[in-house]
């Protein structure tokens, strides 16, 4: 995303010395920060706009459901482990119910992460999640969000190569043209216009079109989203 | 994301959705941040001042008047922000001897043999890009890097464009009178 080395402003001299200095400066290594300035930004970022819109959130409600379901996981796994020893004399019924109590703390993970403060483990709950979007809307809507609200540059792209691919089925669509229509932010609107554009289905861009006509989107996300159109129309 | 330009986006961080210079950053803060190397020679001040940069704008996001592109304004913040910390920094030194014994070295992380396998030529023009007083270098890696036209270029530098060019002109020649001192040869006329 950064731009890379481009041409320069034209430089011209009548010393030959000069001209070739300023084409080995091309040549110079390029030094990149270290990851940490990425880290320690959006952290910034993430402060200052909680200031701006007076979110308060305490972090303890937070960290408390994680803390329960990571527990809930782990004993869940005991038992599992207690029952698949004793399996004769276990019932399948018993097992099959706790495979099922697994995947609803499994699923409650996901979802604690995909909400975390940390980035890095709301990367990871992206990651996790894709599995489960398709068939489970409360974790496709929290995807979703990651994929057009998340602060950290990394994590949207990671929801959005995650989601894309699912624009098409009817239940990712619909989500999707729904959270369109309630967007204000306009760098929301693009994010999910942008989804539509490059993984929707006709119907999908039918209804990007009829949003964008009924000055339902931004005046610059409609413009954006036409030009597309026309474009790929051409 | 390419789809929005610059100045829609600060536009959008003067309205309230600060989630946008995320994605400013994203496109400028390497940029940023070798400006900022290029003048501090510290990679740990410039990771400080380029944190600066974007959180300034954040704050004067309402100011820009969309004079110019807005990689220039940026620049011109980034300029402020550097330019203020070498002065604090020379407050704080005792001279200029112990600041360069301070500074740790620009660039050239590489080994002998990678210098000694034809690469002694760069070596020699980023020691003498380094050698060169601040003024200068920061007109090189702006208007070699960053920037296409002196326009852009001369309101990140906060000057008229002939004056850009001038000082453009000056560097160079600064630049190649130092690197003909360190690589020993007599100057070409």
């Amino acid at each position: 995303m950064s731009e890379k080395r481009k041409g320069g402003v034209p430089f011209e001299s009548d010393d030959a010395a000069e001209q070739q200095l300023w084409s080995d400066l091309e040549k110079l290594p390029e030094e990149a920060p270290s990851g940490r300035l990425r880290r320690r930004f959006y952290d910034e970022l993430e402060n200052a706009d909680r200031r701006t819109h007076r979110r308060r959130r305490l972090f303890g409600w937070l960290t408390a459901p994680g803390l329960a379901v990571a527990l809930g996981c782990l004993f869940v796994g005991v038992m599992v482990g207690v029952l698949l020893r004793s399996a004769p004399t276990a019932s399948r019924a018993e097992l099959a119910q706790l495979q099922q109590q697994v995947a609803i703390l499994n699923r409650n993970l996901v979802l604690d992460r995909l909400e975390n403060d940390s980035a890095s483990k709301r990367l990871l709950g992206v990651i996790e999640a894709s599995d489960l979007a398709e068939h489970d809307p409360e974790v496709r809507r929290a995807l979703l969000e990651r994929a057009v609200d998340d602060r950290v540059h990394s994590v949207r792209s990671a929801a959005i190569d995650a989601i894309g691919p699912r624009v098409g089925s009817p239940a990712v669509g619909d989500e999707l043209m729904a959270s369109l229509e309630k967007a204000e932010s306009p760098l929301v609107q693009l994010a999910l216009a942008d989804l539509v554009l490059r993984y929707g289905n006709p119907k999908q861009m039918e209804q990007l079109l009829q949003l964008s006509a009924q000055g339902r989107l931004h005046p610059d996300v409609a413009k954006h989203v036409q030009s597309s159109v026309s474009g790929n129309r051409v | 994301m390419q789809a929005v330009s610059d100045e829609q986006l600060i536009q959008w961080v003067a309205d309230g959705d600060a989630s946008c210079l995320g994605t400013l950053f994203e496109r400028h803060h390497r940029s940023v941040y070798q400006y900022c190397l290029q003048l501090t020679r510290r990679p740990a001040a410039s990771e400080d001042l380029v944190q600066d940069v974007f959180l300034k704008l954040l704050q004067k996001a309402g100011s820009y008047r969309g004079e110019g592109s807005c990689k220039a304004w940026i620049f011109n913040i980034a300029r402020n922000v550097t330019f203020d910390y070498l002065r604090r920094a020379e407050r704080r030194t005792v001279s200029d001897d112990d600041a360069d014994e301070n500074a740790e070295p620009l660039v050239d992380h590489r080994s002998t043999e990678q210098v000694a396998a034809g690469q002694q030529n760069l070596h020699l023009v980023a020691r003498a890009l380094a050698e060169i007083p601040a003024a200068a270098r920061e007109v090189i890696w702006l208007g070699r890097f960053v920037f296409e036209d002196y326009e852009d270029l001369a309101r990140a530098l906060g000057c008229t464009a002939s004056a850009a060019r001038v000082r453009m002109h000056r560097a160079m020649q600064q630049l190649n009178t130092t690197f003909t001192r360190m690589n020993g040869v007599p100057i070409d006329v």
